[in-house]
């Protein structure tokens, strides 16, 4: 808890607030808006650009946020956001101590005081929030959070798209800078357990803690993390600055709109798109940690069960193959692409290799060569095309064999060549290979197959990478 | 027991406020209650007028319906002009300037298609045996260049091959800067960061950039856009900014203005002033052109959605020049954007877009505004000690003196002086900046109807108050 602020911060809190005073709660006139812009360049000139800065007070980073949820102008919602991420970049509520020296042990410093848009520890009834509203300042708990991303989920819907007005414009910069506030807690966290093994620091995180809450929708959460990504990836894919007087209805909405909320909105669409992968990203590295905390038995039953994300992400592919293209277009963390899409293969391929004991086939192995390995035996290839589908297989292989090549080359990068060949399953001239023998095989066994064009793709540049390498 | 007093764990909750600090707070707002109460008044009177009219009229039309809302809606309709007289003096002005003008014809692509579609990628895979599978053909190659770059294939490519040849890296430039589509435009944005600022040391040693862009490229783009280099933005050219009746959607000048290629030109921008890849890319000179066309972009309203990219340019901007040209080259680039710009709020949003954060940003912000208040006082001053002698001996009480140019003195005047260590061993600048603060929060009174009065005494309070105090 923040002691009443007094000295020098509190009389910067008391000027500063002033500013806002006259324009006080909802008031939207030329004015108000105004004076809410000179605050914040009050607080930044004030916290962000003397000599010795100091993080302003609990009440000025609450007045920033409100601006940030409330704001109505384009001008509002960008100053306020830019000035909380400016603001946590220079005063981050948790971070390792010596980073940079090796020799010493790491601490994690955790500013328990410091403020934060969330509000977790305690669970509000349905009753008390309209008066807990108030109260806690437009403050984020995790319905809160995860109604927010319905809302994007909702305006991502590629078949009815929303023309962007001011407030779903505020709500994208809302969720990025809400999924920074839990990278900014995560990752530090994170990085310590993987040092020290202990699984506090990490169910301590704000993440684990709201995805915990039993008000939380978790898988709810996840499939809207989904439906986010495909629909505004593929929105922004599809934008075409040419033809804004066209028929189709979805781009006639944007006559309406002017060159302001146009640039911002296919902007804010990025941001938001990454944001999400961000999130999930996170998700499934806490996923992982617990594993980890759960085999060396530090969970305990307070921690709770909940389906590993990659689970979830495998059923929505399975249960909507229109997602499949869209998703592995803007999921682009090449370790946990690779990982969906081995698992992905496997759910198909395991089985069946113990009903008939294949010598020939390991019983897991579960990486990208092994699947490769497995796909290039003409019998599993057929049985597999019948249960996935041809145009999916084209899709996952080319996406896996890409990861995979990200994977190697950043791995080759960072000085680890030995390593890289147990990590990710196989050489890359070998991989390649493989790849190449595998849609052979598929072509052999049916000779009217149409290679989709993504599979033509990573043809292409596996047999590049041959011919350069030989 | 005191029962009304606050329970032990309210005192403690954050989100109460804090009593204490409430009124040192309204202490120092005096002076805007003073303004809301005038402005209570106001409406009242207005309130007052119409209900005395309505009397008047009631005789006459006492059975009549319709008679009596034809009234009232004048009535109403009378009010609402009066209120919008009073309240509406201050909403003339605003910041904003037509930066770009009409859209020029894109320049002659510098590369011909059958320079790409022989490019050395493409043709050594048409005589590849695995081209069965792919069937790719030369007329076919655009298309499937198209591919490989959207799917991020590209720059896979680049890292294995350590190559960028020329035809591809004239093909890239043109599509990110003249492309209509989106997924192109952003794909080959990533492209050419990806290869730029590349972490992997290895590929940094050996990767070979056949081809790069100069600043004419550059330069040409942007005026292909509509941006006119080395015009004056003065009236005439203002910006017509339209107020949506809704308040809140303060529109552009609807559709039109920059191409969306904008974006990936500022990222651009940004990603040749951290590369390491490749040195001296720009010249000084053509750097402070770009500082000066970005501080222009800061000004056009089309780009208030995108400010931080905006903001992460001019930072990569300002770090380009050596320390030995910095003073100089910050000079020229002041002199150059306020020959330009409009002497009204436009000044002042110039001056605030430039972030400050550290030394260099700090100076440019400094410069700008102390160029700025040289050209307001041509006749006047010419150094520092005059400058503010001038301010000093404004006579603020006369009813001739031009609020609104104080005010915009006042903020380009603080942003010269504070946080620049322009104080620093100047005692007589100090006193007279003083002076001249006190006189514009003491002498004007709050009675004092003048559109920008109550601005001018609050801001100057707000700079006593938080920078005298310590």
């Amino acid at each position: 808890m923040e002691k009443p602020s007094s000295g020098v911060r509190g009389a910067i809190e008391a000027n500063t607030l002033a500013i806002l005073d006259a324009s006080e709660a909802t008031k939207h006139t030329r004015d108000a808006d105004d004076d809410r812009i000179a605050f914040l360049e009050a607080v930044r000139a004030a916290s962000l650009l003397p000599e010795n800065k100091s993080p302003p007070t609990f009440k000025m980073c609450e007045a920033i946020f409100k601006i940030l949820r409330f704001g109505n102008s384009l001008e509002l919602i960008t100053t306020s956001c830019q000035l909380l991420n400016e603001l946590d970049l220079e005063f981050p509520r948790v971070y390792m101590t010596n980073a940079s020296e090796s020799s010493m042990p790491h601490e994690l410093v955790v500013l328990q005081e410091a403020w934060s848009p969330f509000v977790l520890g305690t669970d509000i009834s349905d009753s008390e929030r309209a008066t807990a509203y108030d109260l806690t300042g437009g403050l984020i708990d995790p319905p809160g959070f995860h109604l927010l991303l319905q809302g994007l989920a909702e305006v991502s819907d590629f078949e009815n798209f929303q023309a962007p007005d001011t407030k779903v414009l505020s709500n994208m910069l809302l969720f990025h800078y809400l999924v920074s506030v839990l990278e900014g807690d995560f990752v530090p966290r994170n990085q310590m357990y993987r040092e020290s093994m202990i699984w506090s620091s990490v169910r301590e995180s704000l993440l684990n803690t709201m995805l915990c809450s039993r008000k939380m929708n978790y898988k709810g959460l996840m499939k809207d993390c989904v439906t986010t990504l495909c629909g505004l990836g593929q929105y922004l894919a599809e934008y075409d600055n040419a033809v804004p007087y066209s028929g189709t209805s979805m781009v006639k909405q944007h006559e309406a709109i002017d060159t302001a909320l146009a640039t911002a909105f296919l902007h804010f669409g990025r941001i938001t798109c990454a944001a999400t992968l961000k999130l999930m990203v996170m998700v499934t590295e806490l996923d992982s940690s617990k594993k980890n905390a759960d085999m060396l038995g530090h969970t305990t039953r307070a921690d709770g069960v909940r389906t590993p994300l990659a689970e979830i992400i495998q059923d929505e592919l399975t249960y909507d193959k229109n997602i499949l293209s869209p998703f592995l277009q803007a999921f682009k963390d090449s370790k946990w692409k690779l990982e969906i899409i081995v698992q992905f293969f496997w759910k198909y391929i395991s089985k069946p290799s113990v009903r008939t004991r294949r010598s020939n086939v390991p019983a897991e192995d579960a990486t990208f060569s092994g699947v490769l390995k497995c796909i290039s035996n003409s019998s599993s290839a057929k049985s597999i095309t019948k249960k996935i589908g041809a145009h999916a297989i084209h899709l996952l292989l080319a996406h896996g064999f890409q990861a995979f090549l990200l994977l190697s080359t950043k791995k080759m990068g960072e000085g680890l060549p030995d390593s890289k060949e147990q990590l990710a399953g196989g050489s890359v001239v070998e991989t390649c290979k493989n790849l190449i023998s595998v849609f052979n095989c598929l072509r052999k066994l049916d000779k009217q197959l149409e290679i989709s064009s993504c599979a033509k793709e990573a043809i292409f540049v596996a047999a590049t990478i041959l011919s350069r390498r030989s | 027991m005191e029962m009304d007093g606050p329970l032990d764990f309210e005192s403690e909750d954050p989100l109460l406020s804090s009593p204490v600090s409430l009124k040192k707070r309204k202490k120092i707002i005096g002076l805007d209650d003073l303004l809301t109460d005038h402005y209570k008044d106001k409406c009242k009177l207005v309130e007052k007028e119409s209900k005395q009219a309505k009397k008047k009229k009631k005789y006459d039309s006492d059975d009549e319906d319709f008679g009596k809302e034809a009234v009232v809606s004048q009535v109403v309709d009378e009010c609402q002009n009066k209120m919008n007289q009073l309240g509406g003096e201050e909403d003339t002005s605003i910041w904003g300037l037509n930066v770009f003008g009409e859209q020029k014809p894109p320049p002659p692509p510098a590369l011909q298609s059958p320079e790409l579609k022989n490019c050395y990628l493409l043709q050594t895979f048409l005589n590849n045996e695995v081209n069965s599978l792919v069937n790719l053909t030369v007329e076919k190659g655009e298309a499937f260049l198209e591919g490989l770059l959207v799917n991020g294939w590209l720059s896979t490519l680049v890292s294995v091959t350590n190559r960028v040849e020329k035809a591809l890296a004239i093909w890239t430039f043109n599509l990110m800067l003249y492309s209509s589509r989106e997924e192109l435009i952003t794909s080959a944005c990533d492209f050419w960061r990806d290869i730029m600022l590349t972490t992997n040391e290895v590929n940094q040693q050996h990767l070979r950039i056949e081809w790069f862009p100069t600043y004419a490229q550059l330069g040409e783009a942007l005026e292909t856009y509509g941006y006119r280099f080395e015009c004056s933005l003065k009236p005439g050219f203002v910006h017509n900014v339209s107020l949506d009746t809704s308040y809140g959607l303060l529109l552009g000048s609807g559709r039109g203005g920059p191409p969306q290629n904008i974006r990936a030109w500022i990222k651009f921008i940004t990603v040749c002033c951290q590369t390491k890849m490749k040195k001296n890319i720009f010249t000084s000179s053509e750097v402070e052109r770009l500082a000066e066309a970005i501080l222009c972009l800061f000004l056009d309203r089309q780009f208030r959605g995108v400010t931080v990219l905006l903001c992460e340019c001019l930072q990569s901007l300002v770090h380009y020049f050596t320390d030995k040209d910095w003073k100089a080259c910050c000079d020229n680039i002041a002199k150059a954007l306020v020959s330009r710009i409009p002497m009204d709020l436009n000044c002042s949003r110039a001056v605030e877009c430039i972030s400050g954060v550290d030394q260099r940003s700090k100076y440019l912000r400094s410069t700008v505004a102390y160029q700025i208040l040289l050209i307001f006082f041509e006749n006047e001053a010419t150094n520092e000690e005059e400058v503010l002698r001038v301010l000093s001996s404004m006579t603020v009480k006369d009813k001739s003196c031009d609020l609104f140019k104080l005010y915009i003195y006042l903020v380009l005047t603080e942003n010269w002086l504070v946080g620049s260590r322009m104080l620093d061993g100047k005692p007589l600048i100090c006193e007279m900046w003083g002076l001249f603060l006190r006189k514009c929060s003491c002498q004007i009174a709050s009675t004092d109807l003048r559109s920008y009065a109550s601005k001018v005494r609050n801001k100057a309070s707000y700079i006593l108050q938080s920078s005298f105090e310590e």
